[in-house]
């Protein structure tokens, strides 16, 4: 539910809104829920170390990807919004199927368009992504690698 | 889930060409900085002919990488070759930004993948409108739905519900409505139904009520869901016009 959604509900400024979000956030340190956020948009969900008995519950199976899939999604992760086409060239491979499979799989979406030659499609992740990895929003994603820090691959 | 294994090209065990570079670099410990690119041409161009048959588009990929690489070090022993390079050849400056940006996402995957295998994920509910069950649904009512049961239970039912002819006519139904309500003002469904009503006896006094309500004799009224109906006579036409 998007912050304006909750302001008209509760009758309260977005100001007042962001800071009851906060609130909430902080009374659910500790216990089995936690807020996800994407954007502008706001979710209760349940907090990811009770996954397994969470997915025991609901009959869930864990989601497996490919290598291949979770290249092209880390490059959709942190380059968002991205075309298929700026994936490909950081990947040097032809990445159709694995679009396919992880837009089949909801983990990214289309984001519109960009507004370059042939306005090619761009693409985010979706808020099954942040759930399916754990993450509060997409500020949590891993940073333990910056471009221009010192790189030992394999290391 | 399982992933959708529908037929995607993998060399070997290498995502694509600079999938390839990228562990040779690993394989021989190197660093990607200060790697001469030129150097793992020889290294390279085995592993590629070691591939079996490939579909023409990926050897092309791997083929192209190749000749930079091959270009690289022809340059690297051969300075004076410089002015015959291609204009639109990838400087081995750029090769290697771009094989440090692979290096990158590839490592970012794996974390990824890391989280992944780890589990530790989040489920929401699913969403939309709750959907709230209709109100008067209190114990109480329960309780006295249950007495009414039981009643009726105890009771004589209809012996037989097919009737061989109709027992209860509508129009005299109607008629006997009509001049209880214009006697009482005000007539409950329950009134009207009796104490032990026959299956045929609600009916016909039921589709009575909304044929009368139909012609606008009658109103109905209830306070709340499955409480007693409430039936009213209306104003006489008289009094309207």
């Amino acid at each position: 539910m998007t912050k304006g959604e909750l302001g008209r509900i509760a009758g309260g400024t977005p100001r007042a809104v962001e800071n009851a979000l906060a609130e909430l956030a902080t009374a659910y340190e500790g216990t089995g829920l936690r807020l996800q956020r994407s954007g502008d948009e706001w979710q209760i969900v349940t907090a990811p170390q009770h996954a397994p008995q969470v997915a025991a519950y609901l009959g869930a199976d864990r989601l497996r990807l490919s290598p291949a899939s979770l290249e092209t999604l880390s490059v959709v992760a942190y380059r968002q919004p991205v075309t298929r086409a700026e994936v490909e060239a950081i990947r040097g491979v032809n990445c159709d199927q694995t679009f396919y499979t992880l837009a089949s799989r909801r983990l990214i979406e289309e984001r519109g368009r960009k507004e370059t030659p042939g306005r090619p499609i761009l693409y985010g992740t979706t808020w099954e992504f942040l759930e399916c990895f754990g993450l509060q929003s997409l500020d949590e994603l891993p940073r333990a690698l910056s471009p221009d820090g010192a790189l030992v691959p394999g290391a | 889930m399982m992933e959708s294994q529908a037929p995607r090209v993998t060399v070997e065990g290498f995502d694509g060409p600079l999938d390839l570079l990228l562990e040779l670099v690993e394989e021989k410990k190197l660093d990607i900085l200060t790697v001469r690119l030129g150097d793992l041409a020889d290294a390279y161009l085995a592993r590629v002919r070691a591939m079996a048959a490939l579909p023409a588009d990926e050897v092309s990929a791997f083929l192209a990488l190749a000749s930079r690489l091959v270009l690289l070090k022809a340059r690297s022993l051969l300075p004076s070759l410089e002015p015959l390079a291609l204009e639109d050849a990838e400087s081995e400056e750029e090769l290697r930004a771009r094989l440090l940006e692979y290096a990158i996402v590839r490592e970012r995957a794996s974390q990824l993948g890391a989280r992944l295998r780890a589990g530790e994920r989040a489920f929401h509910r699913e969403g939309g409108t709750i959907e709230l069950p209709p109100r008067g649904g209190e114990v109480d009512a329960l309780a006295l739905a249950f007495g009414r049961v039981l009643t009726l239970a105890a009771k004589q039912r209809e012996e037989d519900i097919v009737a061989p002819g109709e027992r209860y006519s509508v129009e005299q139904r109607t008629l006997e409505i009509e001049e209880l309500i214009t006697a009482q003002g005000r007539v409950s469904f329950a009134t009207l139904l009796g104490g032990a009503p026959t299956i045929g006896f609600a009916v016909v006094t039921f589709i009575a009520l909304l044929d009368l309500y139909r012609r606008a004799v009658i109103d109905l009224a209830q306070d709340e869901l499955f409480a007693d109906i409430v039936i009213t006579r209306r104003e006489p036409p008289s009094v309207r016009n």
